[in-house]
């Protein structure tokens, strides 16, 4: 454990990952159950950016989805702002991998669409969407449509969208991963401008590890039975900018991690563990 | 001369196109009847119809208005395809998102998917009668059918990360279904709608040819049984005409519901 680590205070854990497992029986006779998650345990503190970083099907998004609640562990416990896990909610936003905006409303009423229907004082969070829009670069374009976006501004509004709900944690499932190279380094850095200004909880899936290291404080390696490999603090002060990337130091993490993923995927017990893509 | 400007020259020149074959049509219909190719009891001539027309229009048919028989088969039309779509579009939500729901209304629907609506003419006129009441309910049967259909397809499409989206921000169940899934599903649901109106205005139809007092199909079928031959061929006329301004509406309608699908 590292000194950043140990200094921080047990109330300021926002995800608490405590012995979780998740077992998805056989869809069909001649299939065997998968075991997604097994045994993991993991914590994000407050205003940390953490990536979750491993090979495909080592069951990333399927702790992705027990957070926020879309799914159900088969043991274990996971506690969100000190609150146990029980239902999807707001307090737990998510942003997709492919964007989920609703097409047949505009820029603005996705954006919005949360406190509206929890029927909030348009007073309190019309301010707000403004700041969040021009946040993310998208003043402007509140009445565009979703299919006048191109594939960075969609997640541009999820990422607004889910920030305007103030949730305790953000949940961001490769969010960058369907995007071209060039727009996904630009996201990165956007990313991190508006984490400079909202700074929120973050649990970010990829199985990028550049994208993990010019992204997180701290980065859990999986293993492919769903369990953690290792934990990795990333020592790169913040604000980080593009040039990073750059550095002997980067690049020397970069491979460590590369390392360590492969390692993983060539573990003769990992081959066809899973029967599917879980990912 | 931008791309945009090309396009609708290209859209005017189509339609020029469509224009062009119906001038054709009353070009040969024209000269077959004025050469004496065909004979005029049979095929009445343009000019010949269009004074009956005009008959019609002053004198009306069987002691009813033309535009009572008109607004006879459409008052029956929208009406049972109201309510299949009233009824159709909540019972196609259910089906579509609930297994249940599915299992137990899906054998019903398998099974009439092969029976064309107009077989149960016969059975409406012996629950219902030859009055209104049994050509609103077999419309509203096919409406329904055609509706619960595209609606439970659509719903069965909608992306799992959508409903998630909206089970995020904690909507109701209520309002997964009103905010979400239904506008999710509307394009599959509006061509269940677009569907059901044109098997409709079909049916409507054919149920006032059997058995009715008024409507254009009983004016058809009158006119056959006292060789009123242009009355006839009139009739038939309209039922077309009607029929494409219900298509051209139903259009419109639709694109205006899914302008935001960017088409």
């Amino acid at each position: 454990m590292t000194a950043q680590e140990s200094a921080r205070a047990p109330s300021m854990i926002k995800i608490s990952i405590q012995g979780v497992g998740r077992v998805f029986p056989p869809t069909s006779k001649r299939s065997r159950a998968v075991v997604a998650l097994d045994g993991m345990s993991a914590e994000v503190f407050e205003q940390e950016i953490v990536g979750l970083l491993g090979p495909s099907g080592c069951g990333k998004t399927t702790l992705l989805n027990l957070i926020a609640g879309f799914d159900r562990q088969n043991e274990g416990e996971i506690i969100v702002a000190g609150r146990r896990v029980e239902r999807p909610g707001p307090d737990r936003m998510m942003v997709f991998q492919l964007p989920a905006l609703f097409a047949w409303l505009t820029v603005w009423q996705n954006v919005v669409f949360g406190p509206r229907e929890r029927g909030e004082d348009a007073r309190d969070y019309g301010p707000r969407a403004h700041a969040l829009l021009a946040a993310v670069g998208l003043s402007g374009r509140e009445h565009d449509f979703p299919y006048q976006l191109s594939g960075g501004m969609k997640q541009r509004v999820q990422l607004a969208r889910a920030l305007l709900n103030r949730p305790e944690v953000l949940l961001m499932d490769e969010p960058f991963g369907a995007l071209d190279s060039q727009t996904r380094s630009q996201m990165q850095e956007l990313l991190l401008e508006v984490w400079g200004l909202y700074h929120p909880t973050i649990l970010l899936v990829t199985h990028d590890a550049e994208e993990a290291l010019f992204l997180c404080h701290r980065i859990y390696v999986m293993d492919c039975h769903g369990g953690i490999q290792e934990s990795l603090t990333v020592p790169f002060p913040f604000p980080r900018k593009f040039d990073l990337i750059g550095s002997t130091e980067f690049a020397h993490l970069k491979y460590t991690l590369l390392r360590a993923l492969r390692s993983e995927e060539e573990r003769p017990d990992c081959e066809r563990q899973f029967g599917k893509n879980l990912n | 001369m931008s791309s945009r400007r090309r396009a609708i020259a290209g859209k005017a020149s189509f339609s020029l196109i469509s224009w062009l074959t119906v001038a054709i049509i009353l070009l040969v219909w024209y000269l077959a009847t004025a050469k004496g190719l065909v004979s005029g009891f049979v095929l009445p001539s343009p000019a010949s119809l269009w004074s009956e027309f005009c008959v019609l229009v002053v004198k009306g048919y069987a002691g009813k208005s033309l535009s009572e028989h008109v607004l006879a088969s459409l008052f029956r039309t929208f009406t049972g395809l109201g309510l299949g779509i009233a009824v159709g579009v909540p019972v196609g939500l259910l089906m579509g998102s609930s297994r249940v729901a599915n299992a137990i209304l899906g054998p019903i629907f398998s099974f009439l998917r092969p029976i064309p609506p107009i077989a149960f003419i016969p059975l409406m006129i012996l629950y219902f009668g030859i009055g209104e009441f049994s050509k609103v309910a077999l419309i509203f049967l096919a409406a329904l059918y055609y509706v619960v259909l595209n609606t439970s397809a659509g719903v069965r499409t909608v992306p799992q990360d959508l409903v998630r989206a909206g089970q995020n921000v904690g909507l109701t169940r209520v309002q997964l279904f009103s905010k979400v899934v239904f506008w999710a599903a509307l394009p599959h649901i509006m061509t269940g709608v677009k569907t059901a109106t044109a098997i409709s205005w079909a049916i409507v139809v054919a149920a006032e040819l059997i058995a009715a007092q008024a409507g254009l199909g009983f004016m058809v079928m009158d006119a056959t049984t006292f060789f009123r031959v242009p009355n006839v061929y009139i009739g038939i006329i309209i039922i077309g005409l009607i029929g494409v301004m219900l298509e051209v509406v139903t259009l419109a309608i639709d694109r205006r519901l899914l302008h935001w699908m960017g088409k």
